[in-house]
């Protein structure tokens, strides 16, 4: 960990940055006082790409806003602390405020590609934070998992909202929302939404993406309270819930979600059950808890809008505290091996204390927000008729989430005190006071639940259109409480109890890790290594003249399917030019120049040969009226041939070896020759389109003063073009420069 | 446009394929030459030429008579010679450094910025 | 290339100085005659290459303006120089303008064109030449 590797290092702490957050939650505070929800802005950015800086607030945006700077703010003070002794500090800060503003944009965008650019921008943020250790082989490759899943289901999240874009007409979120209920007849419907819901599932570690939120562990501590628990992978869940109105009567959108989020909920609680490092433990029951929440905005009823909203409140707040609780541990003993943490309450009371009063809320004891969340959510379930599996499955879950909070909570600060006393230390003020503040503000939401009820109502109302006046005390049943949650917190303890033998246990799971999802990637990821080393040893081979081969014969194929698809008339003409004999002449150079190039044995015999072929169009051109083009070719020429010949010396002095006509040359050669005939044949039968010509002869003395077209078209016209060409041409030079230097090294003193 | 010039343009371009095919280093370069040159060709064929009026306003008239030759190519073409005759060089300069360097003049075995594999995943890494 | 003939060395200087003057006289007619800026630039490099082999790569070089990259450049640099011309008056980059007495930019861009193909073609042809003369 940072703090071991490094002695303290100056400079500044950060902790002011704080206040960038804590600026910005003051001012949702003060705008939720003042206006009423929605607010909404819209600025065309590109009109004809559909995009435009569309934003809207509404309940459930304020919500996440609330979060992404709430808890920011405090996340800020935890990491001035907990990164003191890191050098490049300076670096993850940068990118946490990145972070934020790309959350804050992806939450109040109402434009869809918007949404998907913030989006993406928030995968990217991550994959720094989580490589931020990139000395260490193990970040690296756990942030390339992770921007290889999130960002892989960003791009199909994107073919969705287009899909979606083009069948409601709209590209806001609003508008698609609005439009909801008249698509659901559109065979294109399933497609757009199974895409969507790649990106939601794989932003949301949802099964069978599940895999990267456990290994994205290897973030420092207060990104993994940040990002992958109170906010990031709720971005998944919040674009379920913010689609959830629009589709929430289709059994399709019903099926995929209750069935993806209960499985992953108790796959999830399963293997939150194997893991030893309390970060992963941690990591699996927020990806249960995630399961949870998509299970929850599958469900029909009304109620369960408030259910997920409060959830996913709840969560952050305990879930964020529980990060930085272990953060702390680790921070004080240097590991997070539950195996090897006891007793800790000793020497870290505070951090104990937070601990505790957070796992409460985890399991939903009272005294704590949990507990006013799992009410709702157990009114939400009952309200709506699920499968009995389904609520079996969520007794386990909430189960093993009662054990994942004792161990969290309860295991590692009780009992005697393994390691030495003098090597545990509480841990300073910053790493302290943020954990302590939010499950404060936890408990007081549940003794005075009426302030953030206004927030939590309009946050399902943007969910749940439907829901009714309710207030959240009232949820208050004591008989109920009892019945619904003894019977789960009482098999939670006995998983509590037996947590170890249950590790032991589940060993047995590990065989089939082999046919994961998590293996599958890895082989994925391999194979397109092995993909590519194959290919490129294949189609890279180092010899010119395979490439040439290649490049040739790939042309070629081109032209032919092009020919096929074209109905060609072949008719040759027999027109005879103006000065018919010069043409004639023209030709014999060409034709003699390029024969003897092929077939002659010395260079300079060659090189003369290649020189006729220029002469013979320089003398076509002379006759064709195209006298600019024939001086231009001459110099050319002349200025080549008498050049290479100077330099021919460093070909070497012996002739050319006679070579032997290879087949694969000749078949490729005369199929070049014959396409070529063939490509202006079909030139001369096509009718000559004299616009262009006629309308540069027209202009060429009215508007640009010259009299020669030809010039008048290089510097006037399309001078643009000529710009880039002498542009080209002399930015050449520059790249020839050191090989240039090359040839001059090897001179002769 | 003109059998003869369809005719020649053809065995020009077989002939610089043959050239650019083969495994000499200046037979490849010159292949090279005789390429762009048919190439400008075929651009300027396109265009029907046939007459002996260049694209030149008379004195005392306004615009080019309708049977003037077509600008446009000739516009093309002209760069493109220009940008052909760079290129040109630069092969002979490459060719000359590739020839010095590898000691010999045949382009299948001058391939030192290319190493042969040898690591099933990893690229190849030119040694200094 | 070392025994060169009297009779060359002696003409190359006038021969150099006719062809330069050719480029220059094509350079500027082209907008109304067959020439312009690529082919004056050309004849430009026909007249250096000519010099650098009779006399050597030094003496080409006295004689240019600018050694070759730079002339590019400044080829490049005077086109470019040409449409902001156009562009300060409020039109598109590259709209050229006219002054009363027959001055234009469009001179200007020739004249960019000319310099940036003499420069970097001399430059290859000078390496050439170089390459040549160091052969082994």
């Amino acid at each position: 960990m940072s703090h071991a590797n490094h002695s303290e290092a100056g400079g500044p702490t950060y902790l002011w940055l704080a206040a960038v957050p804590l600026s910005l939650f003051l001012l949702l505070v003060w705008g939720l006082s003042r206006h009423d929800l929605p607010w909404h802005v819209d600025t065309p950015w590109v009109p004809s790409l559909g995009l435009s800086l569309a934003f809207r607030i509404d309940g459930l945006g304020a919500l996440m806003l609330a979060l992404i700077t709430g808890i920011g703010t405090w996340v800020f003070v935890y990491a001035s602390g907990y990164l003191a002794h890191e050098p490049r500090r300076g670096q993850l800060f940068t990118v946490l405020i990145l972070f934020m503003l790309a959350m804050i944009g992806a939450v109040t965008a109402d434009n869809l590609l918007l949404l998907f650019l913030f989006w993406e921008l928030t995968s990217i943020t991550s994959f720094l934070l989580v490589g931020f250790n990139h000395e260490q082989a193990e970040a690296r490759a756990a942030s390339r998992q992770a921007l290889l899943v999130t960002m892989g289901g960003g791009l199909a999240m994107l073919g969705g909202l287009v899909l979606l874009g083009q069948m409601a007409g709209t590209w806001t979120l609003s508008g698609i929302v609005a439009a909801g209920p008249t698509l659901a007849n559109d065979p294109r419907l399933p497609y757009a939404l199974v895409l969507v819901l790649l990106g939601a599932f794989t932003k949301s570690a949802q099964f069978p993406f599940h895999f990267w939120l456990p290994n994205a562990m290897s973030a420092p501590t207060p990104v993994s309270a940040y990002l992958h628990s109170a906010t990031m992978v709720k971005l998944g869940i919040y674009l379920m819930a913010r689609l959830d109105p629009a589709f929430n009567d289709l059994l399709f959108w019903e099926v995929m979600l209750i069935g993806s989020g209960t499985v992953t909920a108790v796959w999830a609680a399963v293997l939150a059950l194997r893991e030893r490092d309390l970060k992963r433990i941690l990591a699996r029951s927020t990806v249960s808890a995630l399961g949870t929440m998509t299970l929850l905005i599958g469900l029909p009823s009304a109620g369960a809008g408030l259910a997920v909203v409060a959830f996913m409140f709840a969560h952050a707040l305990y879930k964020a505290p529980l990060f930085m609780v272990a953060g702390n541990i680790d921070h004080a003993t240097g590991t997070r091996n539950i195996g090897q943490l006891m007793g800790l309450r000793r020497a870290m009371p505070w951090t104990a204390a937070a601990a505790v009063l957070a796992g409460l809320s985890m399991a939903g004891l009272p005294l704590s927000f949990g507990f006013v969340a799992k009410d709702i959510i157990a009114v939400a379930k009952a309200e709506s008729e699920i499968f009995t599996l389904v609520s079996y499955a969520t007794v386990l879950v909430n189960a093993v989430a009662i054990a994942v909070a004792g161990v969290a909570a309860v295991r590692v600060f009780w009992g005697p005190l393994e390691l030495p006393r003098n090597q545990v230390h509480e841990v300073s003020w910053r790493m302290l006071l943020p954990p302590l503040a939010i499950v404060f503000l936890g408990m007081e939401f549940e003794f005075f639940p009426a302030l953030a009820d206004p927030l939590l109502l309009a946050a399902a109302r943007s969910i749940a259109p439907g829901l009714g006046e309710v207030s959240l005390s009232a949820a208050y049943d004591l008989e109920a409480l009892l019945s619904a949650t003894g019977i789960t917190a009482l098999i939670g303890l006995l998983f509590f109890l037996a947590w170890d033998r249950m590790h032991e246990a589940l060993h047995t799971l590990n065989r089939f890790d082999r046919y994961g999802p998590a293996a599958l990637y890895d082989r994925l990821l391999h194979g397109l290594a092995r993909i590519a080393a194959w290919h490129t040893r294949h189609l890279q081979h180092g010899r010119v003249s395979g490439y040439l081969q290649l490049t040739l014969a790939a042309l070629l194929s081109m032209g032919m399917f092009g020919w096929l698809h074209t109905n060609s008339r072949l008719e040759l003409t027999w027109d005879w030019p103006d000065h018919a004999w010069a043409w004639a002449v023209a030709c014999l150079l060409l034709v003699a120049g390029a024969a003897a190039a092929a077939t002659l044995r010395t260079r300079i015999a060659v090189l003369m040969a290649s020189g006729l072929v220029g002469y013979g169009s320089a003398v076509l051109f002379l006759f064709a009226g195209a006298p600019d083009l024939a001086l231009t070719q001459f110099a050319v020429e002349t200025v080549l041939v008498v050049v290479a010949a100077s330099v021919l010396p460093h070909y070497g002095t012996a002739p050319l070896q006679q070579e032997p006509l290879r087949a694969s040359s000749g078949v490729l050669a005369a199929a070049a020759g014959i396409g070529v005939f063939l490509l202006l044949v079909h030139l001369s039968n096509l009718p000559v389109n004299g616009e262009l010509a006629e309308w540069f002869g027209r202009t060429s003395l009215a508007e640009a003063r010259g009299r020669n077209v030809v010039n008048v078209i290089i510097v006037d016209f399309r001078a643009l073009d000529t710009l880039g060409e002498i542009a080209v041409v002399a930015f050449s030079l520059l790249a020839a420069l050191p090989l240039l230097a090359g040839l001059r090294k090897g001179r002769v003193p | 446009m003109s059998l003869i010039l369809m005719l020649a343009i053809s065995i020009a371009v077989a002939a610089g394929v043959l050239l650019v095919l083969s495994r000499d280093v200046f037979r490849l370069i010159v292949g090279l030459a005789v390429l762009g040159s048919a190439t400008n060709l075929i651009v300027f064929a396109a265009a029907r030429p046939g007459g002996l009026i260049p694209a030149v306003i008379e004195a005392g008239a306004t615009q080019l008579p309708a049977a003037a030759a077509n600008p446009l190519p000739q516009a093309l073409v002209l760069t493109a010679i220009v940008i052909g005759f760079a290129l040109l060089c630069f092969a002979l300069v490459l060719g000359a450094y590739l020839v010095r360097q590898g000691g010999q003049q045949n382009v299948d075995r001058l391939a030192a910025a290319e190493p042969a594999a040898t690591d099933p995943v990893k690229p190849p890494v030119l040694e200094q | 290339m070392t025994p060169r003939s009297t009779l060359l060395m002696q003409s190359a200087r006038p021969l150099y100085w006719m062809l330069l003057a050719a480029a220059l006289w094509i350079l500027l007619r082209g907008h109304n005659e067959p020439g312009g800026g690529f082919i004056g630039g050309l004849l430009a490099v026909a007249g250096s290459s000519l010099l650098a082999i009779i006399l050597g790569i030094p003496a080409a070089l006295r004689l240019q303006p600018l050694a070759p990259l730079p002339l590019a450049m400044v080829g490049v640099g005077l086109a470019v120089l040409s449409g902001l011309a156009g562009a300060l008056h409020g039109l598109p980059f590259l709209t050229h303008l006219w002054t009363g007495i027959g001055l234009s930019t469009v001179m200007l861009f020739d004249l960019g064109v000319f310099f940036a193909v003499w420069g970097a073609l001399t430059g290859y042809v000078y390496a050439l030449v170089d390459a040549g003369e160091t052969a082994p």
